[in-house]
């Protein structure tokens, strides 16, 4: 610090001593700051472009005269070709497949969490941790394939061809769930490791286990960081589009049964948008209106888990 | 075509992937493509020149030698021989050789596996060009041929609407419709069903609409909930059904349970295949394709076969139709020369595909209007 | 460092509560970390699952049937195997169209051709060996008694162990036939696209990030400073948009609002505007920029920030401008971690799939991309198509395809890493 300052000081001085160098205009210097400018506004204009974008077509779609905001927010039916567009039909299925697949990832990304940060060997981190980040590096159209060729058999061997249809919510839920556990075990690994190292010690000191040290004393102190992850896979896994749309079904009911089909909002925009696309008809304005609703979701679990961190990040760092 | 299998052929590939995609990594994957394509260029540039003078000569052979030595050679082929010969018209016989630029054409998934024979058949015969064809429904292809106007031949299962033709005018267009095929609507179920065989129109409407197991449709049958897997609905297949069976109406058969809809008849062939209690209906050249899985119910006692498509006696039995615009024609030629193909060929292929030949009037008024948008 | 609790110490008699109570809970801590590593293996096992799944997609045994028998293919009843070359092409152009016969004769002609050459057209395209049924490597090694009865029940039928992943498979065009279909198309489309949206995203990624870790903390107008705090939370909010919305702006963006570029149609690059639309390659890459461009930002912004201050202000102290410390210091310290983060954006792009749905990529094309105003198809897009199709054959072709896909982002992500290992060390 000290030098550095010093070392400012005398830049000063050597700039004040020959004030014309500094006076001089550079054209090249600004224009770059500009262009540098430029790029970091392009991200602005990304969001700008996708409220915009989702923003215009729901307004058509509501503007239409077929459907109000309320029939859109309380109907269970979705059928845009005889005008029932109950968002609930979609929206219930994503829940669906999104609980599923957390109580997939939760427990067991936590449990990965805690083992890699508190037990595992130095050795066994740097196995596992790398294999962690491959599964999170398959492309989701590779789980897509899973869940329709591995998972969905599986289930139907355990449960029977009559219980569990072709296309399933438990399938693919599953499936999401193995595609963010390792988002999940290793958001919360880093907020367990971050956790300063003399707590432990503390509760050492204190006689506790290491179970008890990890449950009672490191993961508490975690909460916060571990929270994020939780809220992030959420977000994630009701983003999340290939899998269900090849393993879940390609029709909108209204149903609880994990084992039925069922299409979720993602679902449902890439059947549409990938076949019928009638370009200003009320199909295609809906699925913006399912756009819409998803960016909220997405963006508002995103916004509290970055509040969330922060807290944790000021508590610890 | 022989395929090896030795484990050193994946080694080999393995590590010559490993290879270009390290070389695309430092950022030139943009090398390889641009040498393929001056390559893929300068061939069909040479066969203009090439076919004009010596291909018309050996085409004479050949067919010479076909006629000298055939003596069992497959009716089909002596079917297509003689349909000029009886009709009044006659196309001009296309050298796919000689034809170059791109066709862009999307519609009917139910036309689609037809259409995408005969390009496989274009291309195979020396096209140099490219055809996309994209299966998005009859609807949608419509819409990107008449609203759009990005399409030059929209495929469809259904005959172009008065709506369709307005809006296809105002953007300049003048839609010209050629048959190309019947096809009988299959009601499928999975083999693994044993109690249907058949059903009257009456209980096809029942079975896509009200009825919520199968005991409510026929009390014969299982109480077990119904599995509805029908095309989307903007797919012609979807509108013709709900034409034959509903009286145009929409909305029983989208107020129905458990129902799947899909734009992609896969995914309604696979969902079928899932259950004894999973009921469908798609085009017959995807029953045709899946034959050992699925089963094909009779309606009203008649099983859909070519004769009864062709006579009319099987309830389901439709038009399959291929549309483009005389304008289109005119102004690349490689689309009339594809229609062209594709009418003089298609009935080579359409039984192989699984749908059934249009008659010959019908496939000799589509060669007519052909010829008077070629002139 | 001992853990357990120290028993001589006074407060603490020395008896068989303790010793139980204290048992009992090294008991449960076993237990639990017990549970812990069974997850652990778990997780592990669902990525052998995801493996051994596509791996006995890719191999097994077929069942293969000739549409013509060769016997059948007898002149005077010499066999195929001993005829001369003129009776093949007899043969030849007996089974097959006049047209195909004018292209191969197009291509190379007959009087040119070898015996051998024309005799495995014979085989190829008259004998035509289709397969009837495949069966998954697992079938295959454990269940051979199926394969077998469903082999007697085919007596022309021959038996064969295949991969379907082989030489042909990748530089053959996309077919309906799905023995005969390739995945080239889907790689020059991968490739092509990838290439426009690094391109893009690199460039404009790296100048924000250079932008908000350089500039940004020194600007003074309050304004602007505001305006530069919202760039960040926006990026880093971005990055958790689903890429599915991504799909959606660029539909109507780039393929709608954008069509004359998108399309090529204003820089006259197609052969007619009438049929030109915005579903491109360029829309594509560049809706896969989008879609990547706060990753690079992100991971570049991290980069430039583990480069040492002390750096920065050597240049400035010896009379650098700002720019000239930034590109001759900052930067090249910088760039290993920010071509790390590259690699990983790039690979993220590579196995997107949703995005390119909605923006319209082609369901079925055959020939390559040659500009970025092609109709394109993608790996990734071709493995859906083939996933979603109900034969057994088009699920051993995803399977191959996928192993493509996986041996492509695995190159990719392994490059990245020793490019971090061997830079990594040395910048810091």
């Amino acid at each position: 610090m000290t030098v550095s300052a010093s070392t400012r000081t005398i830049a000063k001085t050597a700039a004040a001593a020959k004030s014309d160098l500094h006076k001089r205009l550079r054209l090249g210097e600004s224009f770059i700051e500009a262009f540098l400018f430029f790029c970091g506004a392009v991200s602005i204009l990304t969001t700008l472009g996708i409220v915009f974008v989702l923003g215009k077509e729901s307004l058509l779609f509501f503007t239409s005269g077929e459907v109000t905001l309320w029939e859109f927010i309380s109907g269970t039916e979705w059928q845009p070709a005889i005008g029932r567009f109950g968002i609930w039909a979609l929206l219930n299925s994503t829940l669906m497949v999104t609980a599923i697949a957390m109580l997939v990832a939760l427990p067991l990304g936590l449990a990965v969490a805690i083992y890699l940060s508190e037990y595992a060997s130095l050795r066994a981190r740097s196995i596992l941790k790398p294999v962690l980040e491959v599964l999170a590096g398959v492309p989701t159209v590779v789980y897509g394939y899973f869940a329709l060729t591995f998972m969905t058999p599986f289930l139907r061997s355990i449960f029977g061809d009559e219980i569990v249809q072709i296309y399933n919510t438990a399938a693919a839920g599953i499936v999401i769930g193995i595609l963010v556990l390792p988002l999940v075990s290793s958001m919360s690994e880093d907020a367990l490791h971050a956790v300063p190292y003399a707590l432990r010690e503390a509760a050492y000191g204190l006689g506790a286990t290491k179970l008890e040290t990890a449950i009672k004393v490191v993961l508490p102190a975690a909460t916060y960081g571990v929270a994020a992850a939780f809220i992030v896979a959420i977000s994630r896994a009701i983003g999340e589009t290939m899998i269900v749309a090849i393993a879940a079904g390609a029709g909108p009911s209204f149903t609880f049964n994990p084992f039925e089909s069922a299409e979720t909002m993602t679902g449902h925009i890439v059947r549409i948008s990938g076949g019928d696309l009638s370009y200003d008809s009320i199909d295609y304005n809906s699925i913006f209106a399912i756009g819409l609703m998803l960016f909220v979701m997405t963006l508002t679990l995103n916004i509290i888990s970055r509040h969330v961190v922060k807290h944790f990040r000021e508590e610890y760092e | 075509m022989k395929y090896k299998t030795k484990s050193r052929h994946i080694f080999i590939l393995m590590s010559l992937l490993l290879i270009t995609s390290l070389v695309a990594a430092c950022g030139g994957p943009a090398t390889p493509a641009p040498q393929a394509e001056p390559a893929k260029m300068e061939e069909p540039a040479q066969t203009e020149e090439s076919t004009q003078t010596e291909e018309p000569a050996r085409v004479e052979e050949s067919a010479q030698t076909e006629e000298a030595t055939t003596e069992e050679t497959t009716e089909t082929a002596s079917a297509t021989d003689s349909t000029p010969d009886s009709g009044s018209v006659e196309l001009p016989e296309v050298d796919p050789l000689a034809v170059t630029g791109d066709i862009i054409s999307a519609g009917s998934s139910t036309v689609f596996p037809l259409s995408e024979r005969m390009a496989e058949r274009f291309q195979d015969e020396g096209y140099g060009g490219n055809i996309t064809i994209d299966s998005i429904g009859s609807g949608a292809g419509f819409e990107r041929f008449c609203v759009a106007g990005e399409s030059d031949i929209s495929n469809a299962s259904r005959p172009i609407k008065d709506s369709e033709v307005e809006s296809c005018q105002s953007i300049g267009r003048e839609p010209v419709e050629f048959r190309v095929g019947t096809d009988a609507l299959a009601i499928a179920v999975s083999q693994e069903n044993d109690f249907v065989e058949s059903v009257t129109l009456e209980e096809l409407a029942m079975i896509f609409s009200t009825a919520e197991t199968w005991a409510d449709v026929n009390p014969d049958w299982p109480a077990e909930p119904i599995q509805r897997f029908i095309p989307g609905t903007d797919s012609g297949t979807f509108d013709y059904f709900v034409e034959e069976v509903f009286d145009k109406d929409e909305e029983p058969i989208l107020s129905a349970g458990n129902l799947q809809l899909s734009e992609d008849d896969n995914v309604l062939v696979r969902g079928i295949q899932g259950s004894p209690y999973a009921i469908g209906f798609f085009g017959y050249a995807y029953y045709n394709e899946n034959q050992d899985t699925l089963t094909v119910l009779s309606i009203e006692g008649v099983a859909p076969t070519g004769e009864s498509a062709e006579d009319g006696s099987y309830p389901l039995a439709r038009p399959l139709f291929i549309y483009s615009t005389a304008g289109i024609i005119a102004e690349k030629p490689q689309v009339g020369a594809f229609i062209n193909f594709y009418l003089t060929y298609v009935n080579e292929e359409v039984i192989d595909v699984g749908y059934f030949p249009a008659s010959e009037d019908t496939l000799s008024v589509a060669e007519a209007s052909l010829l008077a948008a070629l002139k | 460092m001992s853990v357990k609790p120290d028993s001589s110490v006074a407060s603490y008699p020395e008896d068989d509560g303790l010793q139980s109570f204290v048992k009992r809970r090294h008991r449960q801590g076993l237990t639990w970390r017990i549970v812990f590593q069974a997850a652990t293996i778990v997780a592990i096992l669902a990525l052998l699952a995801l493996l051994y799944n596509i791996i006995i997609g890719s191999f097994g045994y077929v069942a293969l049937q000739n549409k013509i028998e060769p016997e059948s293919l007898h002149v005077d009843g010499m066999p195929l195997e001993e005829l001369s070359k003129e009776q093949l092409v007899i043969i030849l152009s007996e089974h097959i169209s006049k047209g195909l016969m004018r292209r191969l004769e197009h291509d190379q002609p007959f009087t040119e051709r070898t015996r051998q050459d024309v005799y495995n057209l014979v085989i190829e395209r008259v004998v035509e060996q289709r397969v009837v049924k495949s069966w998954s490597l697992t079938v295959s090694f454990f269940k051979r008694d199926e394969i077998e009865t469903f082999m007697a029940g085919l007596p022309q039928g021959k038996l064969e162990f295949r991969s379907w992943l082989h030489w042909n498979f990748l530089i053959t065009p996309q077919s309906s036939t799905p023995e005969l279909a390739g995945i080239r198309t889907a790689i020059f489309g991968t490739l092509w696209v990838i290439f426009i949206t690094v391109a893009v995203a690199f460039p404009l990624g790296v100048g924000a990030a250079i932008y908000l870790e350089e500039y940004a903390a020194h600007v003074g107008n309050p304004w602007l400073r505001r305006l530069n705090a919202i760039i960040q939370t926006n990026i880093n909010n971005l990055a958790g948009v689903p890429s599915i919305i991504y799909g959606m702006l660029g539909l109507v963006i780039f393929v709608r609002v954008m069509e004359p570029l998108t399309s090529g149609a204003f820089l006259g690059a197609v052969e007619d505007a009438t049929t030109a639309n915005g579903r491109t390659i360029l829309s594509a890459g560049l809706t896969l920029a989008i879609l990547i461009l706060p990753l690079i930002i992100i991971n570049a912004q991290e980069a430039i920030r583990a480069v040492p201050n002390s750096l920065r202000q050597a240049g400035m102290g010896l009379g650098a401008t700002k720019w000239q410390t930034i590109w001759h210091h900052v930067l090249p310290n910088a760039i290993p971690g920010i071509l790390t983060g590259n690699i990983l954006a790039m690979s993220r792009a590579i196995g997107e799939t949703a995005p390119l749905v909605v923006i319209g990529a082609s369901t079925f094309i055959t020939v390559d991309p040659n500009g970025p105003f092609s109709k394109f198809t993608t790996l990734p897009i071709q493995i859906y198509q083939w996933t979603a199709r109900p034969q057994d054959e088009f699920r051993n072709i995803a399977a191959a395809a996928i192993i493509v896909l996986l041996v492509l982002l695995l190159t990719l992500n392994a490059s990245a890493v020793l490019l971090r290992n061997r830079y990594g060390k040395k910048s810091l």
